[in-house]
């Protein structure tokens, strides 16, 4: 299998997890738009959470290691309403109260996805999300990473999934976060 | 359900988030007794002091994934003790692999929920650790 192929099998369970965790835990359905390839590391967001991993793709004898990077980026206004929604509170602004909604998400749409992706064939380690926060915030992805970035719309508002992968590398990808 | 509404939980778990949730989904449930530790290793001395004071925590509610002590560290604790090792114990994880599962029961969970959850799947828990 092609690495681009690989990747798009990669990205389905994470689309999948993100739909299970807004469904159940912040009362929305959510809708997907047309992924693109991300050009610039200026996030469209306004609070990112973003998540390192990594394993092996295991498959009729094909073995091969990745590196890949989840990340999901919220305007505030859409972060405000998701947390109030999931902390079945009113909050009217970002705060510190609210300021490890991103990284639960993450952590939940990483773990629900990770069983589909052991059913794929992936292995997977998980890292501790970190949190970037601020207007045109910048995320360093790794280089010669293709960054797909995918649209959801909810009624809470947009957010974006990011997500790069590849195959084959040898040491860890460097995360490097810019404000 | 049956069991009092000021029966005493504890809920342990490093993201305040979570805890917040399922403080809120306790209370929807009906209880009203609820303390809060932010990891396994601040909750163990609680649980422990509690029990020494004559006023031990009922049910726990504890993240498998925590930074210091996790929950399954935590269960594997309460259930290595003479005095605590019968109170019920429900694990929540975000990873819904099965290998997790029988890792969890083997170490002593008395239940076990995969997030994302709703209040109606926490309630249904506890009504099958308490009533069994």
């Amino acid at each position: 299998m092609s690495e681009i192929k690989r990747f798009i099998e990669f990205s389905k369970p994470f689309i999948d997890a993100t739909r299970n965790v807004f469904e159940t835990m912040v009362f929305t359905k959510i809708q997907t738009g047309k992924p693109a390839i991300k050009e610039g590391n200026t996030s469209q967001g306004d609070v990112s959470a973003v998540l390192g991993l990594s394993g092996e793709y295991k498959k009729e004898g094909e073995i091969c290691p990745y590196r890949a990077m989840l990340v999901i980026s919220f305007p505030f206004d859409t972060y405000v309403k998701a947390a109030s929604a999931m902390l079945m509170e009113d909050y009217t602004e970002y705060n510190e109260e609210i300021s490890d909604v991103a990284g639960e998400i993450c952590n939940m749409v990483m773990g629900n996805a990770k069983r589909d992706l052991t059913a794929l064939g992936y292995s997977t380690n998980m890292a501790i999300p970190s949190i970037v926060m601020g207007k045109n915030h910048s995320i360093r992805y790794p280089g010669d990473t293709t960054i797909i970035m995918i649209p959801i719309s909810s009624a809470h508002g947009n957010f974006y999934i990011e997500l790069c992968y590849k195959d084959n590398v040898k040491g860890d990808i460097e995360v490097k976060i810019q404000k | 359900m049956s069991l009092k509404a000021t029966m005493k939980i504890i809920v342990v778990d490093d993201m305040s988030t979570m805890r917040k949730i399922i403080k809120k989904m306790l209370n929807q449930i009906g209880f009203t007794n609820i303390t809060e530790a932010d990891d396994g290793a601040t909750a163990w001395p609680l649980i422990q002091k509690a029990h020494a004071d004559g006023e031990p925590f009922e049910f726990i509610v504890s993240d498998w994934n925590m930074p210091t002590m996790t929950g399954l560290d935590l269960v594997k604790a309460v259930r290595a003790s003479e005095e605590l090792k019968k109170t019920p114990f429900l694990m929540i994880t975000a990873e819904a692999e099965q290998g997790n599962v029988v890792i969890a029961v083997k170490a002593g969970v008395s239940n076990f929920i995969v997030k994302p959850f709703s209040a109606e799947v926490l309630k249904e828990k506890i009504s099958k650790i308490f009533n069994k």
